[in-house]
């Protein structure tokens, strides 16, 4: 506090000679106290006089209250930073008040304390004037006045003269009081002196006043001119505005039929092109494109809101409308018309040649499908048109491709069924050629035609991959099959029947495979035009229909619907080609019952061959109309190969052995050996190997039940022999054949066969020496039932004289004879063709002997000691089997 | 058809040849070999089998008729009637057992005496030439022996194949060739004369 007052002092008061008598440090009442302070500057900010000073309100007498009022001209409200403050304040007013205003002051609610306090009496206080704060003893208040240099130098210099000063205070004390006095009357003197300048400054101030009045009326003047000047400033800026907005406004407008004009303008050529462009040439078919694409364009604009309401809009729309319409009328009749014109044209190239062929050289035509790929290529020029057409005339389109079909499906059908009847006159050819024409000699043309046929074949072939790989598996196939037969000539070596069948089985497997694979790039051609010429999509990817989205942003299905759209347009191809295509199922089938009647192994051909070309066809696509087509046929031909199947066990359940010859080897037997040889051939890695092994344990066990059967019938032929012959021969094809799913049978084959011929051999053995037979069979049977050895010659029946007797029946010219007969026997049961004679005959021998030592044995045995032996010895034996050799 | 074709299977010609030789030399090894291209490494001695076989020989459509035969035999008698059948013999030793390559000698006899007639069409057959590191009979002297019956010595291996088909056309070429001269010497006038008694 003492530190701003001195501060405020030197800072303020010195410089303009005034002195700081109190200070009270405030803010206003009512108002957040703020402390204004800020580094060590102040400014003056407001004085007034003390003389102007009415009132000082203290608030509060009794308790401490910083409040306090002044009254000037108005009341100023204040608070103290502190009650103390505002009381010394206060008293130091009520002092100066004192001295110099004669108590005109009123005091309000200050404690009469503060009020009471005397004041002293102060000389050395100059004059209070322009002083907001005077008054206060600087003693009493203990504060320190810093000296200013001259003060000092006057106080020193007066000290000086007054030496004795210090030691006589009050004389000093005096002589200071009466130069005070002398200065206070000159102070009072100059005070009225300066009086008239005061004066004379008033004068110049209420100059100065009345200046500053002209001035701020001349100031009002103008700025009244400026405010006028504002408000026209305000009109011109909003007219501004204003023409900006029509700026924009025609800038738009020029922009909206700047757009129209642009897309909405058709060109004149293009005009014309659509009216009567040239659908024929090249050059016209592309004006037109281009003309119809335009004409899409500007008829797909994106029309705002507002445009329709447009005059010339609506011309311009009309006109285009017109010209659609105009368009497509057009395009459409022109196209019914290539149609039409196309359907005859090749009718009418096709029908004298036909004549030409069918009543010449049926035999040599060719058997191909006539290529539309000439008209293919001509109509896919106008597949841009097509598109078009689509997109904006849905109904001529539909009459078009309804209209495409009829025709096409005529022309197919014809073709199609010329086709099917060259093949089925070229398969029944085959099997009509008397037998006699395919000897030996013959084997070369049959080479070279089949070459021949190969070739056209790869004429033919056009660029499909699909049907050159299948030609190329042909030639394969082709090759292999005469290998195969070459082999097998080397593996049958019968020239005359088997090979025969085999030639012609090759040869309706070619016709059959070409039939296939014309027919193929056939279907997929016509499919691929299709798609292609009707715009229908096949595959869910495909470039072109996102470059013509992409080209037509204004009319964008959503994805759901596009894909919806997608399946089924390739339902509608599917429909399509089910039109176009409708005869080849019923012709398929007929050709396929037609082989299947020529011979029933054909079925085995077709079905590989036809497995084969399904799984091609699905491998490219599935859902093709190609490949539901032959898949369906395949059911078929599936069922005619179970049917070939169950025929020939039907055939082996329904024969019959004639009872005047021997049996042999049965015709089943070998017809499964047939069917089997022919069917490894034919299957061996196709795809249909399963439905062979399964059609393979049919038959074999049909092949058994039946032999077993038909033994069980057999009156000539012992039962023993029927299933030892045929067991050995099925035994010897399932072991050359080696089948491998036929491994257990193969075995049971083999089983049956050595059973039966060991059950054969000792049947046939009970004859030649019957009666010993009986008899020893007698004594065994003694002996098992509990009649020692030795006794049994004590038995009646079994004594020595039986013994003897039954030998004696037996001698050695008896034996050779028995052993004559059974040789006879035996060759008169068994077949040539499997020539077991030898086997059987070995086995007899060998049990023969066997049997007459088994009797020597009995004899030793039961009759010991007895001396009976055998009229012929095992050398007389081994004499007869030698002599039956020579016999023969 | 199937008919058709019994009658034409019997009509080829057909060429009987038996398979003659000890036990254990392998003659069923070589006849499946040839039969079936399988070779049967377990051994089980054989009673008597028949194969029957379409072949072509030299361009020409046969059956070959294989008797496959017991070589352990008790009484040598048996086997009378089944050389008399046989056209033609392969006479099989083993190399790595030179008893068998003595047993060939008296089979040899066996046959010539049942046949009555010394030209018979046989192949002496040296099988198991796999076994190399087992020979007991040298290709010198099984040639020897060959020559000095004035027939053809091949050795075989039924496990390798090696020579397996040669042996077998060899012979079959053979036993053609005998019937033809036969059927030029008017049959059964040749037959007789050369027949005689033969010494033991």
């Amino acid at each position: 506090m003492t530190a701003i007052k001195h501060a405020l002092q030197r800072d303020i008061f010195t410089p303009n000679d005034e002195r700081l008598l109190g200070i009270v440090n405030v803010c206003k009442a009512g108002k957040k106290k703020k402390n204004c302070f800020l580094g060590d500057f102040y400014k003056r900010q407001q004085t007034w006089e003390l003389r102007d000073l009415t009132e000082v309100d203290a608030k509060d007498a009794s308790k401490e209250n910083p409040e306090f009022d002044l009254h000037f001209e108005k009341v100023y409200r204040w608070v103290a930073s502190s009650t103390a403050e505002k009381n010394s304040f206060i008293s130091c007013i009520w002092k100066l008040n004192q001295r110099y205003l004669r108590k005109k002051v009123e005091f309000v609610n200050v404690s009469s304390q503060l009020l009471e306090e005397l004041p002293k009496a102060e000389e050395s206080v100059p004059s209070g004037e322009s002083q907001s704060v005077a008054g206060g003893d600087e003693d009493a208040l203990d504060e320190y006045q810093e000296l200013s240099t001259r003060e000092e130098q006057d106080i020193e210099s007066m000290m000086v003269t007054c030496e004795y000063a210090i030691s006589n205070a009050e004389a000093f004390a005096e002589k200071l009081f009466k130069e005070l006095q002398v200065l206070d009357g000159a102070n009072i003197q100059s005070i009225m002196a300066s009086e008239k300048q005061v004066n004379i400054l008033m004068q110049l101030l209420d100059e100065a006043l009345g200046e500053v009045d002209t001035i701020e009326g001349k100031l009002s003047s103008y700025e009244e001119m400026l405010q006028s000047v504002k408000e026209q400033m305000d009109q011109i800026s909003q007219s501004n505005r204003l023409i900006q907005i029509s700026n924009t406004n025609n800038g738009k407008l020029l922009d909206e039929i700047q757009f129209l004009v642009n897309y909405m303008d058709l060109s004149k050529g293009h005009i014309r092109a659509l009216q009567e462009g040239d659908l024929t040439s090249p050059k016209g078919i592309e004006a037109c494109i281009n003309a119809s694409e335009a004409l899409l364009q500007c008829m797909n604009v994106a029309l705002r809101p507002g445009h329709d309401k447009l005059m010339a809009m609506n011309q311009q729309q009309l006109l285009f409308a017109e010209l659609r319409d105009t368009f497509a009328r057009r395009l459409t009749n022109h196209l019914n018309n290539v149609f039409v014109h196309q359907f005859y044209r090749s009718s009418c190239l096709s029908l004298p040649g036909h004549d030409q062929s069918s009543t010449l050289s049926q035999h040599t035509a060719e058997l191909t499908l006539p290529k539309h790929s000439p008209l293919h290529r001509d109509l896919l020029r106008y597949a841009k048109l097509m598109e078009w057409l689509k997109n904006t005339h849905r109904e001529k389109y539909e009459g078009l491709s309804r209209t495409y079909v009829e025709y096409m499906s005529k022309l197919y059908e014809r073709e199609i069924k010329e086709f099917f009847e060259v093949a089925k006159i070229k398969m029944a050819g085959t099997s009509k050629d008397p037998k006699g024409k395919f000897g030996k000699p013959t084997l070369p043309r049959k080479e070279s035609a089949l070459k021949q046929e190969t070739e056209s074949l790869h004429g033919s072939s056009g660029k499909l991959t699909g049907s050159t790989s299948s030609l190329n598996k042909l030639t394969v196939q082709g090759s292999n099959s005469r290998r195969s037969q070459s082999s097998s000539l080397l593996d049958m070596g019968n020239m005359s029947a088997s090979d025969l069948d085999v030639a012609d089985r090759t040869k309706f497997d070619k016709i059959f495979e070409q039939v296939l694979s014309e027919l193929e790039p056939l279907c997929l051609a016509e499919q691929d035009f299709i798609s292609k010429f009707f715009k229908l999509q096949q595959h869910l990817t495909v470039p072109e229909t996102e470059d013509l989205d992409g080209s037509l942003p204004s009319k964008k299905p959503p994805q759901a619907e596009h894909r919806h759209s997608l399946s089924s347009e390739k339902d509608i191809v599917r429909l399509m080609m089910n039109k176009i295509f409708q005869s080849i199922e019923t012709e398929l089938n007929s050709l396929i019952a037609l082989g299947d009647k020529i011979d029933s192994f054909h079925s085995l051909y077709m079905l590989v061959k036809m497995s084969h070309h399904v799984w091609t066809a699905e491998n490219v696509d599935p859902a093709s109309y190609l490949s539901t087509t032959l898949g369906n046929v395949l059911v078929t031909v599936k069922r005619n190969f179970d049917k070939c199947i169950s025929n020939q066990i039907r055939q082996m359940e329904e024969f019959k052995i004639s009872k005047k010859s021997k049996v042999g080897i049965l015709p089943f037997v070998t017809g499964f050996e047939e069917f089997a040889e022919l069917a490894e051939t034919i299957f061996r890695n196709a795809e249909r190997r399963g439905d062979l092994d399964k059609a393979y344990v049919k038959l074999i066990r049909a092949v058994f039940m039946n032999v077993e059967k038909v033994a069980n019938e057999s009156q000539k032929t012992p039962r023993d022999v029927v299933m030892m012959e045929n067991f050995h021969h099925i035994f010897s094809t399932l072991s050359r054949l080696k089948i491998s799913c036929l491994d257990a049978e193969r075995r049971e084959a083999k089983h049956k066969y050595t059973d039966h011929l060991q059950s054969y051999v000792i049947n046939s053995l009970g004859q030649p020496l019957e009666k010993l037979n009986h008899f020893f069979e007698g004594v065994e049977a003694r002996v098992a039932q509990g009649v020692r050895e030795e006794e049994v010659s004590y038995q009646l029946a079994f004594n020595k004289q039986e013994l003897r007797k039954v030998i004696k029946e037996y001698p050695g010219k008896e034996v050779k004879k028995g052993l004559d007969n059974l040789y006879k026997k035996v060759d008169k049961h068994l077949c040539e063709e499997e020539s077991l004679l030898q086997v059987v005959w070995h086995s007899m021998q060998d049990e023969f002997i066997r049997q007459y030592k088994h009797f020597e044995d009995l004899i030793g045995r039961c009759y010991p000691g007895s001396g009976i032996t055998m009229e012929f010895t095992i050398q007389d034996m081994l004499e007869y089997f030698s002599s039956i050799a020579q016999s023969h | 058809m199937a008919s058709g074709k019994n009658k034409n299977q019997s009509s080829l010609v057909l060429h009987k040849v038996i398979m003659v030789g000890s036990g254990g030399v392998g003659k069923s090894a070589l006849t499946l070999q040839f039969m079936y291209d399988e070779f049967v490494e377990d051994y089980e001695p054989t009673k008597a089998d028949s194969y029957r076989k379409k072949v072509v020989l030299d361009g020409e459509d046969v059956q070959i008729d294989i008797l496959d035969t017991a070589g352990q035999e008790d009484y040598a008698a048996i086997r009378d009637n089944y050389f008399r059948s046989g056209e033609g013999f392969l006479l099989v030793f083993s190399i790595t057992e030179h008893e068998s390559f003595t047993a060939t000698s008296e089979f040899r006899e066996q046959i010539l005496r049942v046949k009555e007639e010394e030209a018979i069409p046989l192949l002496l057959v040296g099988n198991k030439s796999d076994l190399e590191d087992r020979r007991q009979v040298s290709a010198e002297e099984a040639t020897a022996k060959a020559s000095e019956w004035g027939v053809q010595y091949v050795e075989t291996s039924a496990k390798t194949r090696a020579n397996v088909d040669k042996v077998f056309f060899d012979l079959m070429r053979e036993v053609r060739k005998k019937k033809m001269s036969e059927s030029k010497d008017n049959g059964p006038s040749g037959k007789k004369k050369k027949k005689h008694c033969c010494v033991l």
